[in-house]
This record gives C-alpha cells, sequence and structure tokens, in this order.
C-alpha cells in the first residue's frame, strides 16, 4: 500500500470515529437514582445489591441512599417525594429515576428498575428528588404531568400503513387485534355449542318466533354476562396483583401448559367431528332444554333458560383453557384507563360469541339449525395453542413486550 | 348392504355432513341407509359402541360391519369409502 492511500485510509477512519464520538459521547444522558430505604429491611438490602450490580454496569447511573429511620430529615424528605408523585404509603424500599417512583422490591420491581434507567438514558427527565430538595412538596405536579403525558400520548403514535385501510395507529389496533383473535379462538372452542344447537332445534318446534328469539338471546346474553363477569372480577385482581411475581409466573404457567394441551389437542385430532359428551351428563342437559321448550309458563322458560345458560358457561370457562384468564392478565399489564379495559373485554366477548350469534340467527331466519365445521375448531387449537405458548413464555422473560405501549 | 348412520340434532359436524349424506344416498340408491340418533334411538344405537366422536357411518353386508367412517370427511372420501365397500 503506497503512503497516500496510507494516509487517506486512516484519515477516513479517524473522520468516522470522529463523527461517531461525539454521538456515543451525548447519547447517554446522566440518571441519577435515590433509594429511600431502612437498616432493618430485607428487601432493601437486596434491592442494595441490584444497585451495586447496575452501578457497574451503567456508567451514566449515579445512586443516592436516604436511610428514613434513623434520619428524620430523610424521612421528610421521602414523604414530601410520596406526596409530589401521588403515592399515599410509606413504605420502603422506595426507588425514584427521574419523576418515577417504585415502591417496594422483588423481580418485577427490578425489571422496572432497569427499565427506567434505560429509558431515562436516552431521555431527559425531571430529577424530582433534587426538585423537591430545593422546592419542597409541589402540589400541582402530578396534575401537570398527567397533562403533559396526555399530550405526549397523542404525538406519540405509531402509525403504520396497511393497504385498503391507509395509515393506522399501531398502539391503537394491537390489544383489539389480540381480543379479536383470542375471543374468536375462544368462540370456536366447541365445548357448548352442542347445548346451543340442541336448545335452537328445540325452540324451532316451538313455532313461537317472538319467544324464540327471546329464548335465544337470553341465552346469549347470559352467556355474554358470565364471561364479563369473569374477566372484571380477574381484571380486578390482576391490576392489584400484577407486581407480584409468583401471580405473574402462576398466570404465565397456566398460559404454557394450556398452549401445549391446545398444542396437543391439534397433534392428536385425526377425525373432525363431534364429541360425544358423557351419556349421563348429556341426557341430563338434554331434558332440561326439553322442559325449558315446552314449559308453559314464560317467565319459568325465561329463568329456565338463564340457569341452563349459567351452568353451561362455567364449564365453557373450564374449557377455554385460560384463554379469558391469560388475556385479562395482558389487559392488566398494559395499565389501560376504564374505558379501554371495556372496550378490550367487550371485543374479545363479541368475537367469542360471534359463532354462536351467526348460528342462532340464521336458524331463526331459514328456521334450520345449520352447523359450523369441527375443521374450525381443529386449527384454532392450533392457533390459541401458540398464542398461549408465545404469551406464557414472555410472561415469564419478557413481560414487558406484552405492554402494547410504543412509547 | 346397508349404511347406517348414526348423528345426533345438536353435532355441528352432523349438520354440515348431511349435504354431502343426501348425494351419496342418490348415487348409491342400491344401498340401505339406516337413520339413528345418539340421543332419541340410544337403544339401538348402543350396540354399535360408539366412541367419543360422531357422526359414525357404518356399513353392513349380510348384517355384519365390514367398515365405518368416523367424524367430517370431504364428499370425495364418502363416495370413495362406499366405493370401496361395495366392492370389497
Amino acid at each position: 500500500m503506497d503512503q497516500t492511500k496510507h494516509w487517506r485510509l486512516s484519515f477516513l477512519l479517524f473522520a468516522v470515529l470522529f463523527l461517531f464520538c461525539p454521538m456515543v459521547g451525548n447519547a447517554l444522558e446522566q440518571v441519577k437514582l435515590h433509594l429511600f430505604y431502612s437498616q432493618s429491611c430485607p428487601h432493601c438490602a437486596n434491592e442494595k445489591e441490584l444497585l451495586k450490580e447496575l452501578e457497574k454496569r451503567y456508567s451514566n447511573l449515579s445512586i443516592e441512599m436516604y436511610e428514613v429511620t434513623q434520619n428524620p430529615e430523610y424521612s421528610n424528605l421521602m414523604d414530601q417525594v410520596k406526596k409530589t408523585l401521588g403515592t399515599e404509603n410509606s413504605y420502603v424500599p422506595y426507588t425514584v429515576i427521574g419523576d418515577t417512583g417504585l415502591t417496594g422490591y422483588n423481580d418485577n420491581i427490578a425489571r422496572q428498575i432497569e427499565h427506567f434507567i434505560e429509558r431515562y438514558s436516552k431521555e431527559k427527565s425531571v430529577d424530582i428528588v433534587e426538585k423537591v430538595k430545593k422546592e419542597g412538596y409541589i402540589s400541582d405536579y402530578k396534575e401537570q404531568e398527567d397533562s403533559n403525558q396526555e399530550e405526549e400520548n397523542q404525538n406519540n403514535t405509531l402509525p403504520i400503513t396497511v393497504p385498503f385501510f391507509g395509515e393506522i395507529d399501531a398502539k391503537a389496533i394491537s390489544l383489539p387485534l389480540l381480543a379479536t383473535v383470542m375471543g374468536a379462538i375462544d368462540g370456536f372452542n366447541p365445548c357448548a355449542m352442542w347445548v346451543l344447537l340442541f336448545l335452537i332445534s328445540m325452540l324451532i318446534g316451538m313455532k313461537d318466533r317472538k319467544k324464540m328469539w327471546i329464548l335465544g338471546v337470553t341465552f346469549l346474553l347470559t352467556s355474554a354476562i358470565i364471561y364479563l363477569l369473569f374477566m372484571i372480577s380477574w381484571l380486578k385482581v390482576a391490576i392489584s396483583i400484577t407486581s407480584i411475581t409468583w401471580v405473574q409466573r402462576g398466570i404465565a404457567a397456566i398460559a404454557l401448559i394450556a398452549g401445549v394441551w391446545n398444542l396437543y389437542s391439534f397433534s392428536r385430532s385425526k377425525d373432525d367431528g363431534c364429541m360425544v359428551v358423557g351419556e349421563e351428563k348429556r341426557k341430563k342437559t338434554l331434558s332440561k332444554i326439553k322442559r325449558i321448550t315446552s314449559e308453559r309458563s314464560f317467565l319459568l322458560a325465561l329463568v329456565g333458560v338463564i340457569t341452563l345458560a349459567i351452568s353451561v358457561n362455567i364449564v365453557e370457562l373450564a374449557c377455554s383453557a385460560g384463554l379469558p384468564l391469560v388475556f385479562t392478565q395482558v389487559l392488566a399489564i398494559n395499565e389501560l384507563s376504564t374505558l379501554e379495559y371495556a372496550m378490550n373485554i367487550f371485543i374479545y366477548i363479541f368475537f367469542f360469541l360471534i359463532d354462536d350469534l351467526l348460528v342462532f340467527v340464521i336458524a331463526m331466519m331459514t328456521m334450520k339449525v345449520s352447523g359450523i365445521s369441527n375443521r374450525y375448531a381443529k386449527y384454532s387449537h392450533l392457533i390459541g395453542g401458540i398464542i398461549m405458548v408465545l404469551i406464557g413464555i414472555l410472561l415469564f422473560v419478557k413481560p414487558e413486550w406484552l405492554m402494547f405501549q410504543f412509547s | 348392504m346397508r349404511i347406517v348412520q348414526i348423528s345426533a340434532i345438536w353435532c355441528s359436524s352432523c349438520l354440515v355432513m348431511q349435504k354431502i349424506w343426501n348425494h351419496a344416498r342418490d348415487v348409491f340408491q342400491e344401498i340401505e341407509w339406516c337413520l339413528l340418533d345418539l340421543d332419541f334411538d340410544s337403544e339401538k344405537v348402543s350396540k354399535y359402541q360408539v366412541g367419543d366422536k360422531i357422526p359414525v357411518l357404518i356399513f353392513e353386508k349380510n348384517g355384519e360391519e365390514i367398515s365405518r367412517l368416523i367424524g367430517e370427511k370431504k364428499e370425495e372420501e364418502v363416495l370413495e369409502w362406499i366405493k370401496q365397500n361395495i366392492g370389497g
């Protein structure tokens, strides 16, 4: 290589390095983590161990610690910071990164600490502890932040272009899409379809269209309400315990087991057909339905249809192999508004019932019962199995990936 | 020759298969079809020892079962199964 060429190459290398150096240097923001702890608290000791490791790993991280039981001024500072951030308890350890406060310590909090360190390494944030040290308790900080966050969320949409639909916001469609797919898969699970088909056959025999519609719709509506009650109850539980690691791991295990079971069901179903429910149970349900449709008192028939739907859907919930449970858990992780929770649950239940609705409406219009091929049920086992296994794995190793928040 | 068809009014696969069976009956008019409902003809059905899946088609020759077809099948599969059993 001649001298000029050598120099040219070296210059190019330096130029590239020079171009990248300021970027690397400026890429990471300084992050300050404040830990309020007590000497006697074992969780605080565990967190301190983690912080030691993190300090080594993140060169831009500095840590300040405040022992609150021996130092009233630190205890007072923690109270003011908590009050500013809208937290009402006085538990330790209390970790503050930027303007995010995290109470307690477990695997989930450890992951969140790392998440916020990485996040604030990339973007500037308000160091709320330093701010409170200077200004004291800031009464309207939470309101100001909420309105800023709302504005930011509005600007933070992630548009993707879909043929025929144009630009749509990925954040807005991810959960409803999951609700649609999981609801539909749950719906194709044929556990309770046979009851509906028998009910419709008997209703058609009644020859009274008005009564048929009312009894059929009551059956479907009761099914929806049972699902709704179950999902709301679990959502309430899941929201309050989402930070408890063993609960999340339990749900992850359920998702994995159910997913594997679904895949196993898919692999062994060589004859697509209707599963024959045990004779005694079947005869009991059939005679119950016959009693309902031959009942002279319409009110009693209505009560009968409601109790039938309740008992069938409790079995259906067990038969759905954890799909609604896992979906509700994913909703809880996403920390949505009440309206968004309601919307996603509604979508799930609507698609869960869509095959039943189709069969019912077609039967009522044509006065003839038509069935949906059980082949769809077979493939719903396959797709459901894959989704459940994926969610199960993510709940174990990367729960934050299930947070469809792209900001 | 006789085909025993075991189905149920609550079974969606049986409803889906109905059109195919009707066509098969038209094609093979020489075969006698015996329609049994799992719940309403339970006594007659019991001697066939139906497993955990329906619908079931049972091909009988001289009163003896020679083959059975279980579950939802395509039309050509049903026609082929009957053809084979007639010849066999």
